[in-house]
C-alpha cells in the first residue's frame, strides 16, 4: 500500500515526536545512589500520519518498546515532545499532561503486547478483559456492555459464547485476538503494536497480521508497529524507522528503505535477513563487535565501531537525522555518497496445483484444484 | 502435473529413502507422555534419515514433536519411547547401533552424547551449569574428549568462543552464565556443542532468541564448521528463511509425524503436501506482493490429548476429501518420478 494512496494527498499527521528521551537511572550501592543512566531512548524524532503504519525495527535492547511505552505515557519521558492530534481536543503535547488530563486522551491510544500468554489477566474472563476499558472509562455497563464485548469479539474472530471462559483456555493466536479486541474497545485512533506476532507460529502469525490490516482499513486506524522481523515489517508498513542504540538512524517509505537504504546499519540488517528461498543464499555483512550498551554508548556516530564506511569524523561528530529528499531521513555523514545494497525481491512461490481426488479410490479426474484463496478460508476460530 | 502420482509408487511398507551412508536412521519412532490429564502421543511413527555431512531441517508448528525427536535421539526425553528404532552409525560403513536399545544412563550412551552427538537446546539455561564459568565448562568438554593439555584446552575454548562471535572471548570465558545476556548464553551454548566436533549436531532452534545480524553470523559459522569437519546437522526451526539458507533437505512435521520430506529446493519450489504449501504461503516474502493478504491456515493445532481420525491435517485442510481424509490415515509415498521426495497425503496415493 502506498502512503499517499492510503491517506489521500493530505497525509495529515496524527503523532509527532520531537527530541524524545527516556533515560533510566542506574542505581548502585547501599545508598542506591544514581551512578549513571541507561539512555534507552536518546533524542528521537519521527511522525506518523493518519491511517498509516509506521514500522519500528532494530535489534534487541535498542529502545523500541521504551519508545512505544513513552509515547503512550506508560513511562514518563525524560525530555522531548509528543504531539498527538486528539479528535476531541486537538493537538496536545502528551509529555506535558498530568494524570487527569491524560485520562481524557488515553482512550484514543492503545497498545497490544508481544506475549499473548502473560499480557492477559488470568483471573478475569475474556468478557471482563475486553470489557474492562469500557467500564473504567464508564462508556457502557449492563447489557450494553455485554453487547459491545460480543461485537468486539466477533470483530476479531472469537465466538462471543467464549466470553465466560478464561484466557488459559485459548491458544496463543486466540489470546492475541483477545488482546486486540480489548485494544479496540474504546475506538482508538492510534495503536502501538509491540511485537504482536513475534510469539506466534507462522500460520497463526498470518491470521493476526491479516486481522490487523482488516481492522485498520475498517476503522482507519494508525499503527506504530514494533517488530524485529524485517519481513513482517516490510509486509505491513507504509514507512519504516530503523533504531540503533536509542536513536533513529533511518526512516523512509518502505520500498525506498528496503531497496535503497542509505544508512550502513540498515544495509547490514537487510543483508542478514534469512531469505526463504534456497536459490538465493546470501552471506551476511560481518559486523565486528556487539551492539553497544545504551548505558555506555560510543562517541560520535554510535555505529562507528562496527561500520565499514566509518571515517575520522564519525568518531567525533554524531550525525543528526536529516531529510535527504523525498521524506527519506538518514543519520549518517555520508548518506548521499555511499552506494549501499538493498534487497532484491524474492521469487514468488509458484502457485501449486493440487490434484483432485474423489472419495472413491479409483476415480481420478484431470481437473486441478487450487488451494482456495485466503479470503475464502474462514478466519473464525 | 502431479496427476501422474495417483496410484503409483505406493509401496505397502511406505516410502523410505535408504542411503548407505546415513548417520542416523529413525524408524517408526513412537513416544508418549503419560500425564494426569491423559496420554500425549507426541511422536506417532516418525521415520527419517540424516545423510552424512548433510544439514537436514525439521520444521513444523509448535508442539508437532520437533524437540522430542531430537531429545529422543539423545535419549534425554522425559517421555516413554514405545516403539521404533534409532540407528546410529558413527562412520561410513561402520557398525549400526540402535540407540533405543541402550541404557540411557549407561556408559555407551554417555559416550555417544559426549563424543558423537551433541545438542544445542531450545532453552539455553538447561545445558549451562550456573555454578561454573562458561570457559571452564567448555574446557571440561575438550579435556574429556580431545586433549589432556590444560593450556591447550583453554586456548581452544577461547578460540571457539571467538568463533561464535563473542566480542571479548577471554573475558567471556571467565564469566558465569547469569552474567551474560540471553544472546550471549545462546552463543556460549553453541560454542560448547561445537567444541567436541560432533559427528551429528542436533540444533534445536539455535538462533531463535538472537537478533538477525547475530543469527546470520552464527548460521555462517555453522555452515563453515559443517564444511570443515563434515558434521551432519539436524536443524530444528520454524523459520522457513533459515531453512532455505541452511539446509540440504527438509522434513516437515505435523502432529508427531513427518508429512513431507524432500530436498530443500523441492520443498520451496515443488511442495506437495497441502500443509507445506500453506506454510510457505503464510510467510511474508520480501519484495513480493506487498499490501496483499497473506494466506493463513484456518484453525489451530488440535490439543495434544485428543487424537484426530484419518489424516491429522484434515480439519484444517482446504483440499480434504470427505469420506476419505477424515477416516483413513494416508501412507507415506514417493512423489511420482522422484526417489527422494516423499509425502503423506491422499492426493498423491
Ligand atoms: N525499567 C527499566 N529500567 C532500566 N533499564 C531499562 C528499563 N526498561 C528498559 N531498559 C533498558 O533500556 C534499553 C531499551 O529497552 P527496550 O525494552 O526498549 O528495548 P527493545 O528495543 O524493545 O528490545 P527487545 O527487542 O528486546 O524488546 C535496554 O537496554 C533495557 O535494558
Ligand atoms: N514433559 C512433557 N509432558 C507432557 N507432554 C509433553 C512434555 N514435553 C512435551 N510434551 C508434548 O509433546 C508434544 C511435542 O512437543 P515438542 O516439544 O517436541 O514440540 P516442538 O515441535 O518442539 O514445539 P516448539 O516449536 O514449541 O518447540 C507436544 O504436544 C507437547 O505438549
Ligand atoms: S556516520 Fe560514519 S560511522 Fe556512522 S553510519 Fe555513517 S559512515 Fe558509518
Ligand atoms: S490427506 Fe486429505 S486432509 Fe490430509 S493433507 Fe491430504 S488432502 Fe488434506
Ligand atoms: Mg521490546
Ligand atoms: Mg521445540
Amino acid at each position: 500500500m502506498d502512503t499517499a494512496q492510503k491517506n489521500g494527498a493530505s497525509g495529515e499527521i496524527l503523532l509527532e515526536v520531537r527530541g524524545l528521551k527516556k533515560h533510566f537511572p542506574i542505581q548502585s550501592g547501599f545508598l542506591r545512589r544514581v551512578t549513571g543512566y541507561v539512555k534507552a531512548v536518546d533524542g528521537i524524532d519521527f511522525y506518523i500520519k493518519k491511517g498509516e503504519t509506521l514500522g519500528l525495527v532494530g535489534e534487541s535492547g535498542c529502545g523500541k518498546s521504551t519508545t512505544g511505552r513513552t509515547i503512550l505515557r506508560l513511562l514518563d519521558p525524560t525530555a522531548g515532545e509528543i504531539i498527538f492530534d486528539d479528535p476531541n481536543i486537538g493537538k496536545v503535547d502528551l509529555a506535558k499532561l498530568n494524570r487527569a488530563q491524560l485520562k481524557r486522551v488515553r482512550p484514543n491510544m492503545q497498545i497490544i503486547f508481544q506475549d499473548p500468554f502473560s499480557s492477559l489477566n488470568p483471573r478475569l474472563t475474556v468478557g471482563q478483559i475486553v470489557g474492562e476499558p469500557l467500564e473504567i472509562q464508564k462508556v457502557a455497563s449492563g447489557q450494553k456492555l455485554k453487547d459491545r464485548v460480543a461485537e468486539l469479539l466477533q470483530e476479531v474472530g472469537i465466538r462471543p459464547e467464549n466470553m465466560t471462559r478464561y484466557p488459559h483456555a485459548f491458544s496463543g493466536g486466540q489470546r492475541q485476538r483477545i488482546g486486540i479486541a480489548r485494544a479496540l474497545a474504546l475506538n482508538p485512533k492510534l495503536i502501538v503494536c509491540d511485537e504482536p506476532v513475534s510469539a506466534l507460529d507462522v500460520s497463526i502469525q498470518a491470521q493476526v497480521l491479516n486481522l490487523l490490516e482488516d481492522l485498520q482499513e475498517k476503522y482507519n486506524l494508525t499503527y506504530l508497529f514494533i517488530a524485529h522481523d524485517l519481513s513482517v515489517v516490510e509486509h505491513i508498513s507504509d514507512r519504516v524507522a530503523v533504531m540503533y542504540v536509542g536513536y533513529i538512524v533511518e526512516m523512509a517509505r518502505t520500498e525506498q528503505l528496503y531497496y535503497h537504504p542509505k544508512h550502513p546499519y540498515t544495509e547490514a540488517l537487510l543483508a542478514a535477513i534469512p531469505k526463504p528461498d534456497p536459490r538465493k543464499r546470501t552471506r551476511p555483512i560481518k559486523l565486528p563487535g556487539d551492539v553497544p550498551s545504551p548505558a555506555n554508548p560510543p562517541s560520535g556516530c554510535y555505529f562507528h565501531p562496527r561500520c565499514r564506511y566509518a571515517e575520522e569524523i564519525c568518531k567525533v561528530e554524531r550525525p543528526p537525522l536529516r531529510d535527504i529528499g523525498g521524506e527519506h531521513w538518514v543519520a549518517c555523514h555520508f548518506a548521499e555518497k555511499l552506494q549501499l545494497q538493498g534487497i532484491t525481491p524474492l521469487n514468488e512461490i509458484p502457485l501449486i496445483e493440487l490434484p483432485r481426488r474423489q472419495a472413491s479410490v479409483s476415480a481420478t479426474t484431470t481437473a486441478a484444484t487450487q488451494i482456495p484463496h485466503p479470503q475464502s478460508l474462514s478466519s473464525q476460530v | 502435473m502431479a496427476n501422474g502420482a495417483i496410484g503409483t509408487a505406493t509401496a505397502t511398507t511406505g516410502a523410505r529413502v535408504v542411503s548407505e551412508d546415513d548417520v542416523i536412521r529413525v524408524e517408526d519412532l513412537k513416544l508418549s507422555f503419560y500425564t494426569t490429564l491423559g496420554v500425549v502421543r507426541a511422536l506417532n511413527g516418525v521415520s527419517f534419515n540424516i545423510p552424512r555431512g548433510k544439514v537436514i531441517g525439521v520444521v513444523g508448528e509448535s508442539g508437532c514433536g520437533k524437540s522430542q525427536t531430537g531429545l529422543a535421539i539423545m535419549r534425554l526425553t522425559p517421555g516413554r519411547i514405545e516403539g521404533g528404532r534409532i540407528l546410529f552409525r558413527e562412520f561410513n560403513a561402520g557398525e549400526e547401533i540402535d540407540i533405543v536399545q541402550l541404557d540411557k544412563n549407561g556408559p555407551e550412551m554417555r559416550k555417544i552424547r559426549g563424543n558423537h552427538i551433541s545438542m544445542i537446546f531450545q532453552e539455553p539455561m538447561t545445558s549451562l551449569n550456573p555454578c561454573y564459568t562458561v570457559g571452564y565448562q567448555i574446557e571440561e568438554a575438550i579435556l574429556l574428549h580431545q586433549t589432556q593439555d590444560k593450556a591447550e584446552a583453554r586456548r581452544r575454548a577461547v578460540d571457539i568462543l571467538r568463533k561464535v562471535g563473542m566480542p571479548n572471548p577471554e573475558r567471556i570465558a571467565d564469566s558465569y552464565p547469569h552474567q551474560l545476556s540471553g544472546g550471549m548464553r545462546q552463543r556460549a551454548m553453541i560454542a560448547m556443542a561445537l567444541s567436541c566436533t560432533p559427528t551429528l549436531l542436533i540444533a534445536d532452534e539455535p538462533t531463535t532468541a538472537l537478533d538477525v545480524t547475530t543469527e546470520a553470523q552464527i548460521l555462517d559459522l555453522m555452515r563453515e564448521l559443517q564444511h570443515e569437519i563434515g558434521t551432519s546437522i539436524m536443524f530444528i526451526t520454524h523459520n522457513m528463511g533459515v531453512v532455505a539458507q541452511m539446509c540440504d533437505e527438509v522434513a516437515v512435521m505435523y502432529l508427531g509425524r513427518i508429512i513431507e520430506r524432500a530436498a530443500v529446493d523441492d520443498i520451496f519450489y515443488d511442495p506437495k503436501h497441502p500443509y507445506t504449501i500453506s506454510l510457505l504461503r503464510s510467510i511474508p516474502r520480501l519484495g513480493v506482493a506487498r499490501g496483499q493478504k497473506l494466506e493463513s491456515i484456518k484453525g489451530t493445532v488440535p490439543d495434544p490429548y485428543s487424537t484426530v481420525p484419518g489424516c491429522p491435517f484434515h480439519p484444517r485442510c482446504p483440499a480434504a476429501i470427505p469420506g476419505l481424509c477424515d477416516a483413513v490415515m494416508p501412507d507415506e509415498v514417493f512423489v511420482a518420478g522422484s526417489r527422494t521426495h516423499t509425502v503423506r497425503c491422499h492426493l498423491y496415493t
